[in-house]
């Protein structure tokens, strides 16, 4: 008699579980076929004619590798390269330092801290080439900075921020570390806020200082922040391309210095027409954004929550 | 195993892709165009202001009294070339449709544009009327790709102003055009200097033109001759001495922009200041001169041929609208208000002050921006050369050899 009941219970608890797994792949079918066919389909396709001379109506010419090997001669392609690469280097720890300083800010039992929060992340809402629009008046030669900089040493201060090569990227940069801080600061935010108490209570009792209990516990337990938060700025700033379009008009700034990699894409796919190199660009970032992000799981561990 | 089975289904999809990728045909199908021109034409443009929009809808409704049977449906587009191309890919291009001269050589390569002889020999259409230099643009091997519909060359405009106070004459060769700048000199103030010089060749190739030099001379580009060096030279030499600046360090976006907000009193701009200056900045008074002679008067044209396509649907109405609205009527109507220019030698206009008559003198000598396949990046390669030599760091020199080996490897 138990012995029936057990199996039933068994056959049961069976068909259940399909039925849950079936549920589960129905709500996820619709995201994933979509992730498919508008990501990976693209990426198929794109990996397939960069071994091609395409042109608007298809293709033209077998060119096997010649598209790779035009990219690795082309001066132009590699200074878009060394400016994107740069242009990284610089905006993904200011991004991750600014983020975490934001979160923690406004973790704490701070007055009006919803509206702040809110006010961080305005940025990220507020649409990029509003943003860029704006910043191109504000940091003309005769602008708003400048204005303030000139009242504030006496003698006026014309630097044409975005017209010189010297600060067109650097400024490019300042502009995206602002814009994309609130939405590093979030993912942060709830990093830093799956951090049990316990762990704080037991610093507090162990007589550990706010800066200490930063550095030596906070810190530390933010790993899947960091990780987190790492890869999705990595992969932004490497597809670094709206600000560096709308403030070189297109053209890659003054003296290269806002030729960035998809930038380049873009110019060789639609004035050139030329798909097939411009494939093989996009799959040569492809590559570089797949080996960080894969050396920094290999330096970050899997993202397990704390 | 399900999650397994999730995450293969990423490369077998790529692969699928690939697959089907490799079996798309690279050509177009040709509908057979209708008997007689009737039906719907699509006629896709890029988007303008209003005013240029409403002029253009008064044209077409022109041309709808004189052809009942055929029905245009316009369209404006933002990002033109990008939704252009989309439209060839999939093979569902619109009628006519605006070509622009700087993108001509190449869209005609790439198939995109159908040629239109056995229309103008089947309808005994006469090309004559039209600027020779303006239709050379849309010409390739022989064959005719579309009709100028309107045009503007660089003129040099000039703060009527500034020019009275420091008591100078409009400047007609290169020695004045400096004199003239040093005159203007001391009444500038702040950021702003006498000349406005764009760190583009789409301007200071003028000035090469002038000089009796080419960047491209026989099928071979030639950015190194001496004649291109020197007259280069002369146009980095005015920024070096003080005569002139580029716009981003004057204050401004572009040198339109310059002489509206007083950042300079001479610009070498063309038509399109109207209705940009009249309507931004209506207090500066200012005028359009022809540019200074060089050894040579020239200066540059930019144009746009209205152009069909092999893969459009109603190419018989296609052709007729074409025809209508680069002919006299169609062409007198769409430049009465002085947008834009005339682009044939029999429409004559009367235009409301003030005057672009210097423009339009100066067709005979316009050298239309038009360049083979490839050049683009050769010129954006150029700009962002220019543009280090006029930030100090960089030599003209350097800057020719360096074009010069990208315009060799044009493709």
């Amino acid at each position: 008699m138990a012995a029936i009941a057990k199996r039933q219970r068994g056959k049961t608890l069976e068909s259940e579980g399909l039925k849950e797994a079936l549920v589960g792949f129905g709500f996820i079918a619709l995201p994933i076929v979509s992730f498919l066919i508008f990501f990976i389909y693209p990426l198929g396709y794109a990996a397939y004619i960069s071994f091609f001379d395409w042109g608007p109506l298809g293709r033209v010419a077998n060119v096997g590798l010649g598209n790779y090997r035009e990219a690795y001669h082309d001066f132009l392609f590699h200074k878009a390269l060394k400016n994107t690469l740069l242009y990284t280097a610089v905006v993904v720890p200011s991004q991750m330092a600014l983020g975490l300083t934001l979160a923690v800010t406004v973790n704490q039992a701070l007055r009006f801290r919803t509206f702040f929060r809110a006010a961080f992340y305005f940025p990220a809402v507020a649409g990029s080439i509003a943003i860029t629009a704006v910043a191109t008046y504000i940091l003309a030669s005769d602008g708003l900075l400048n204005s303030a900089v000139g009242a504030i040493r006496g003698t006026p201060y014309t630097h044409s921020w975005f017209g010189e090569s010297s600060t067109a990227l650097w400024s490019i940069m300042g502009l995206n570390i602002w814009t994309t801080s609130g939405t590093m600061m979030l993912f942060y935010l709830a990093s830093l806020q799956s951090i049990p108490t316990e762990v704080y209570e037991a610093a507090a009792i162990d007589g550990a200082r706010t800066w200490r209990t930063f550095w030596r516990i906070t810190f530390p337990l933010l790993k899947p922040g960091h990780f987190f938060v790492a890869v999705v700025s990595v992969i932004g700033s490497l597809q670094v391309f709206d600000q560096a379009f709308f403030v070189s008009g297109g053209g890659g700034g003054p003296n290269y210095s806002t030729m960035t990699i998809v930038l380049y894409l873009y110019n060789t796919a639609i004035t050139g027409t030329r798909f097939g190199y411009a494939a093989a660009i996009g799959i040569i970032l492809f590559a570089i954004i797949f080996t960080l992000t894969f050396v920094q799981r290999m330096l970050f561990g899997r993202a397990e929550v704390a | 195993m399900r999650k397994r089975l999730i995450v293969l289904s990423v490369p077998v999809v790529a692969i699928a892709a690939a697959i089907l990728a490799s079996t798309s045909q690279g050509k177009t199908t040709h509908p057979q165009a209708a008997t007689a021109a009737s039906g719907t034409v699509t006629l896709t443009g890029w988007s303008v202001g209003t005013t240029e929009e409403a002029l253009l809808k008064q044209v077409i409704a022109s041309f709808q009294r004189k052809y009942p049977k055929i029905k245009v449906k316009y369209d404006a587009i933002p990002n033109y070339d990008q939704a252009m191309l989309a439209k060839f890919s999939a093979r569902k291009p619109p009628d006519v449709f605006y070509l622009n001269s700087e993108k001509a050589s190449t869209w005609i390569a790439d198939g995109l544009i159908a040629p239109l002889d056995k229309y103008i020999s089947s309808t005994k259409f006469s090309t004559k009327p039209f600027y020779p230099r303006l239709l050379a643009a849309f010409k390739a091997k022989g064959h005719i790709y579309g009709f100028p519909k309107d045009w503007s060359p660089l003129g040099m405009e000039i703060n009527l102003d500034l020019l009275q106070k420091a008591g100078a004459k409009a400047p007609t060769t290169w020695a004045q055009l400096r004199s003239v700048a040093q005159k203007l000199k001391p009444l500038m103030t702040g950021t702003a200097k006498p000349l406005c010089l764009s760190a583009e060749w789409q301007r200071a190739l003028a000035f090469v033109y002038q000089n009796k030099g080419n960047v491209f001379t026989k099928g071979k580009p030639t950015f190194t001759s001496a004649a291109v060096r020197s007259a280069m030279n002369f146009y980095v030499q005015l920024q070096k001495d003080g005569l002139g600046d580029t716009p981003a360090k004057l204050g401004a976006g572009w040198c339109g922009e310059a002489i509206g907000k007083e950042k300079a009193a001479i610009a070498f701009e063309g038509n399109w200041a109207f209705p940009y200056l009249p309507d931004t900045f209506p207090s500066v008074r200012w005028k359009f001169y022809p540019l200074p002679k060089g050894k040579q008067k020239a200066t540059l044209a930019f144009t746009v041929s209205y152009s069909t396509s092999p893969a459009s649907k109603n190419k018989q109405a296609a052709w007729v609208l074409i025809t209508y609205l680069t002919g006299k009527t169609g062409m007198k109507l769409w430049t009465s208000k002085g947008l834009a220019l005339p682009a044939r030698s029999d429409v004559k206009v009367n235009f409301p002050a003030p005057s672009r008559a210097p423009l339009l003198s100066e067709a005979r000598y316009a050298h239309v921006w038009n360049w083979p396949a490839g050049w683009d990046k050769v010129w954006t390669v150029g700009n962002n050369e220019l543009s280090a030599v006029m930030e100090g760091k960089e030599s003209v020199s350097d800057m020719l050899s360096r074009i010069q080996s990208e315009a060799q490897s044009a493709k």
